[in-house]
């Protein structure tokens, strides 16, 4: 297992930002929106050998030319104060073919970012999610926040439509943050780094739609943006949504009208203060929802 | 690593030839050849790759060769200079299992090239000649083997929703770290696909016997394939069916999907039936 290095920056106690696919895929879409508009340089990246499956052989002539395996990036910018490290991953290692990280392979690759962020004199981690919320898609998503101390959460606090997690600064909403996202947070507070992970919100219904979730993504990057001190446009994202909600607009129309009905009521109910999804929500999702974008949304895909 | 590896000798190769076949094989070619490299060449086993991570274990499997366990087997043809590795197609960790199988090369058996083979499904009749189909992991090994009879000119990605075979990943695993690797791809009769494909064998053998100098003598694998076209040959005078259908496939005409299952079925219960 090895990190590959293509430069050697020198960076002033960068920030790391890390993100990988999940739920709507609202971190990654937020940090790669980040690091694109920054123009943040790739400097390394994690060896993909150990930790997926290749996803494509080419072979031309028949010598085999190449073949890919999900990417771990290693993105850096220079901003005077205090720079940036992005890392981007392409997919969730995990043992025994689980969606979302979890095992061996998860932890080794949460050490192996920290170690690379550390090497530049890192002290404060950023990871981004979702957090799955029985909220209307007509709704503006929140951020949910979960921090490694009183100061951040206060630091947080003060952003409007925010949600931060945990007793003691938070709001008393506890919960689960699966995958690298969590984990991440979890091996950074060990090492003693300052860790906060951004989750915008997502409507249950929806977090097993196969495509992003663009409106949370913009929640997130606004609060994301805002602590680091970047100015983002915002356009390409907004029209992204617009594309989307255009979509979940029609699959709606086709619900049950039971179930719409059902989704409607949450317009007319004070938002809830961030509690997780209850139980007898999950199983309704598993029951009616899951079951619907199964069934054949596949062909009607946003591009 | 070295508590993923079980060793039961030290053998003694020098720049010696790593050849890799798996069981569940097209036709059992891959396995096929590596059982017939080490009955002819005296191959003894020199280690084993535990399962534990690999494969799953919650119990075995018996069919009609009894209980079956997961097969990960070096053996060392010394005379020669060959190794061979046969084994179950691990169902995780590819990777992983691929980097023991260099290691094991590279460390214990000191290769300067590695060669995988695999069945590939066609839709041909076994009276069709066998192609090797080469795939290689540098252009310089390509260029080094020009002067075999091979077929050398395959442009290939891995469609969508597909992922690339354990063998690209071997020969993979061989580049990282700088082992010349040639993957063999022989098409085999869709027919013979769950049996037995004893032409094949020989095709992928006589090769060997060139590339490595082996000078084995092939006269029992002649009569096996003889064996097997005598059978099918008898098979098509009784059956006009069978005739009709290989008939079809050998002027390249293509054969429906039930005609294809048929053909399938009646050349299994004939070829079981005694077996070659």
């Amino acid at each position: 297992m090895a990190v590959i290095f293509h430069k050697e920056p020198q960076l002033n106690k960068p920030d790391l930002i890390a993100a990988w696919p999940g739920i709507g895929n609202i971190g990654v879409v937020a940090v790669d929106t980040i690091r694109g508009q920054v123009g943040a340089e790739e400097f390394g990246e994690i060896d993909s050998w150990d930790f997926f499956y290749p996803k494509k052989v080419t072979i031309k002539g028949s010598v085999l030319e190449s073949l890919d395996f999900p990417g771990n990036k290693f993105y850096f910018k220079r901003q005077g104060q205090r720079d940036l490290i992005f890392f981007i991953g392409e997919e969730q290692p995990s043992d025994g073919g689980r969606l979302y990280a979890e095992g061996r392979k998860a932890y080794d690759m949460a050490n192996m970012v920290l170690d690379v962020a550390e090497k530049y004199g890192c002290q404060r981690v950023f990871t981004s999610g979702a957090a799955v919320a029985p909220i209307h898609h007509a709704d503006s998503p929140r951020v949910w926040a979960a921090v490694s101390g009183r100061k951040l959460g206060e630091q947080i606090g003060k952003y409007p439509d925010t949600v931060i997690m945990g007793g003691t600064a938070g709001s008393g909403v506890t919960g689960m943050i699966t995958g690298l996202n969590g984990l991440l947070l979890g091996v950074a507070k060990k090492r003693g780094l300052e860790s906060i992970c951004l989750m915008g919100e997502i409507p249950d219904y929806l977090s097993g739609a196969p495509f992003p979730y663009p409106r949370s993504s913009r929640s997130v990057l606004e609060v994301l943006a805002d602590m680091l001190g970047i100015e983002v446009d915002y356009s390409l994202l907004d029209n992204m949504a617009v594309q989307i909600n255009s979509f979940i607009g029609k699959i709606y129309d086709e619900l049950p009208d039971e179930l719409r009905e059902r989704i409607e009521q949450r317009k007319l109910t004070a938002r809830p203060r961030g509690e997780a999804i209850t139980e007898e929500d999950a199983r309704w999702i598993r029951e009616h929802i899951d079951e619907f974008f199964r069934k054949g949304r596949a062909d009607d895909r946003p591009s | 690593m070295t508590d993923r590896l079980r060793f039961h000798w030290q053998p003694p190769l020098k720049h010696s030839s790593l050849v890799v076949g798996w069981t569940d094989d097209a036709g059992k070619l891959g396995g096929g050849v590596v059982d017939y490299l080490n009955r002819k060449l005296g191959g003894r086993m020199f280690c084993e790759i535990e399962p534990v991570q690999f494969f799953p274990l919650g119990g075995v499997t018996v069919d009609d060769d009894g209980v079956q366990f997961p097969e990960t087997r070096f053996s060392a043809c010394s005379q020669a200079d060959l190794a061979t590795f046969k084994s179950n197609p691990p169902a995780a960790e590819w990777t992983k299992f691929a980097s023991l199988v260099v290691s094991v090369a590279e460390r214990h058996c000191d290769v300067r090239e590695l060669h995988t083979i695999s069945g590939m499904v066609a839709l041909s009749a076994h009276t069709a000649p066998r192609q090797l189909v080469a795939t290689y992991n540098t252009a310089e090994f390509k260029a080094e083997l020009q002067a075999y009879d091979l077929v050398g000119n395959v442009d290939y990605e891995t469609p969508p929703g597909q992922r690339p075979t354990l063998n690209t990943v071997l020969l993979w695993a061989a580049k990282r770290r700088n082992i010349p690797g040639l993957g063999l791809w022989v098409p085999v009769p869709f027919y013979l696909a769950g049996l037995d494909d004893p032409l094949g064998r020989k095709r992928v053998v006589e090769f060997y016997n060139q590339r490595f100098g082996l000078e084995m003598d092939l006269s029992d694998l002649d009569e096996q394939v003889k064996s097997q076209f005598v059978r099918l040959a008898e098979a098509r005078r009784n059956s006009p069916q069978i005739e009709e259908s290989i008939s079809k496939l050998e002027s390249n005409q293509s054969l429906g999907e039930d005609e294809s299952l048929r053909l399938i079925n009646d050349i299994e219960s004939v070829l079981k039936s005694q077996p070659v």
